[in-house]
């Protein structure tokens, strides 16, 4: 099955996808390669909680800095540590590798009803 | 928007592109970090067609850019350039510039692309009263920056060998590609490197010939991303982030480039001198970030939890593999070489330490 299967996206490029009792939140192939070379990333502390729409992290490409929004409301049960050791993951692998946060969420079904599904959100971008 | 002669070359490498000072300019063609290495180990082209020339001729030439700038424009012999700041009466930098003597009453001033039309202004308001012919050729000219270690080896295979290449800082008439242009030793990088200023009209087949003719030498593109980190590592300052109508050369830290036996009149001439004896109240700094976050433009600096100044530009440096920065601070003893303060990204006090300019050494001597 194709990681992009059942991902929904946001019109500000973010990513979400269930993973088991979660769901994982990322930044699209497409946000990436418009941002270039990624150099730093800022991520929440475990345990945090955001509505949708809220900045929850910072991606900065040579540039410029990026805030980056939850597509869903709900509460961060793990970062992804790897990539704010080595941040060009993200450029190699942002769909895969270069997650930013795990979720858990009761609002999902309220909160993604504005979300598309990966192939129409890229038809939409490009 | 304004588009170079190059414009079609920049899509077919697949650029992306920016709004630079109303001109639509390739940013990056791949990665801005491999952009930048590849122009610090090997070499890189930069179309800079969007910066400004003017021409400044007739027999009043000299004393007429002797009253703008702070620097001695009368040592110049022919065929040699300085760096100068354009300066208000207050002392204010309206630009920087370099202006290069082709010969006698005859001057090539090369200024920044967001400039041109407030400079051309200034110098036909300063020029009453002076013979002089001022002509603003940017539209019909373009510039092509050829920068880093092989740069050299690139212009001497297009017809220009090692020992007929101008020096630093001076310029030249050559054929290039057998195309007759201004072949300059100048640069924005801290690289060894030429500037070629030709007839829009030839620069996409001397672009194309450059990039074919560069290959052996590792030749690439490079855009407005590199151009910034570049220039940043050598700690050459970019009009509008460092220097401003609300800076003088002094401030800037441009002592080095200002003339301190200039006897001439020029605008600014009592400030510059007041502030060369008495000091100023703010002054230019270099610094590293210590933990891996990135300073930016206009984020504030803070020592003992009180601001004391503001980032001017700030970015990475790959070559050192930290980000670095530039800023205007209170000049005052405690900030010097070794201090440590504060720089405020979004919220939050991250350390910063004052460093030696320039962060990479420049190898542009030759």
């Amino acid at each position: 099955m194709s990681i992009t299967e059942g991902m929904l996206c946001s019109k500000t490029h973010e990513y979400l996808y269930e993973s088991g009792d979660n769901y994982t939140i990322g930044l699209t192939d497409y946000a990436v390669e418009q941002l270039g070379d990624i150099v730093f990333v800022e991520l929440p502390e475990v345990g945090s909680e955001f509505v949708k729409n809220e900045v929850f992290a910072t991606v900065e490409s040579v540039k410029a800095a990026s805030e980056i929004y939850m597509p869903v409301g709900g509460k961060v049960v793990e970062i992804n540590e790897a990539i704010v050791d080595t941040p060009e993951l993200l450029n190699e692998s942002p769909l895969e590798k270069a997650w930013l946060i795990k979720i858990e969420t009761s609002t999902v079904s309220a909160d993604s009803l504005d979300l598309l599904e990966y192939e129409d959100y890229k038809d939409e971008v490009q | 928007m304004k588009r170079t002669p190059l414009f079609v070359e920049h899509k077919n490498s697949n650029a992306k592109i920016v709004d630079f000072a109303g001109w639509e300019m390739p940013v990056s063609y791949e990665s801005i970090i491999d952009e930048h290495n590849c122009v610090r180990n090997n070499i890189g082209l930069f179309d800079v067609s969007h910066m400004g020339e003017v021409f400044v001729s007739g027999k009043d030439s000299l004393k007429f850019l002797n009253k703008l700038v702070p620097q001695q424009v009368s040592k110049l012999v022919d065929s040699k350039a300085v760096y100068c700041q354009l300066l208000k009466e207050n002392g204010c930098i309206i630009d920087d510039l370099i202006i290069y003597k082709l010969k006698d009453n005859d001057y090539l001033i090369i200024l920044n692309a967001s400039r041109v039309d407030v400079d051309y202004d200034w110098f036909v308001q300063q020029s009453a009263g002076y013979d002089v012919k001022i002509e603003n050729k940017s539209d019909e000219l373009a510039l092509i920056a050829v920068q880093g270690p092989k740069a050299k080896l690139l212009i001497e295979k297009a017809g220009l060998s090692l020992d007929n290449q101008p020096a630093f800082f001076s310029i030249k008439k050559a054929s290039i590609f057998q195309t007759e242009m201004y072949v300059s030793r100048t640069g924005y990088t801290g690289e060894d490197g030429f500037e070629l200023l030709m007839k829009n009209e030839e620069a996409s087949k001397i672009w194309n010939l450059l990039l074919e003719q560069g290959k052996e030498f590792g030749v690439k593109p490079i855009g407005l991303g590199a151009r910034d980190t570049l220039r940043l590592e050598a700690a050459l300052p970019l009009y509008g982030n460092d220097l401003t109508l609300d800076t003088t050369p002094i401030e800037a830290g441009l002592s080095w480039s200002v003339s301190k036996t200039k006897e001439e009149d020029y605008n600014g001439k009592r400030v510059i001198q007041e502030q060369l004896a008495n000091g100023t109240d703010k002054k230019l700094i270099g610094f590293k970030l210590l933990d891996k976050s990135i300073a930016r433009h206009e984020y504030e600096i803070y020592m003992n939890n009180e601001q004391v100044g503001i980032v001017t530009s700030g970015g990475v440096s790959p070559v050192l593999g930290c980000n670095i920065g530039l800023a205007y601070v209170k000049n005052i003893k405690d900030i010097c070489i070794g201090a440590v303060l504060q720089v405020k990204i979004r919220e939050r006090l991250h350390d910063i330490e004052v460093v030696k300019l320039p962060f990479v050494k420049k190898n542009n001597k030759v």
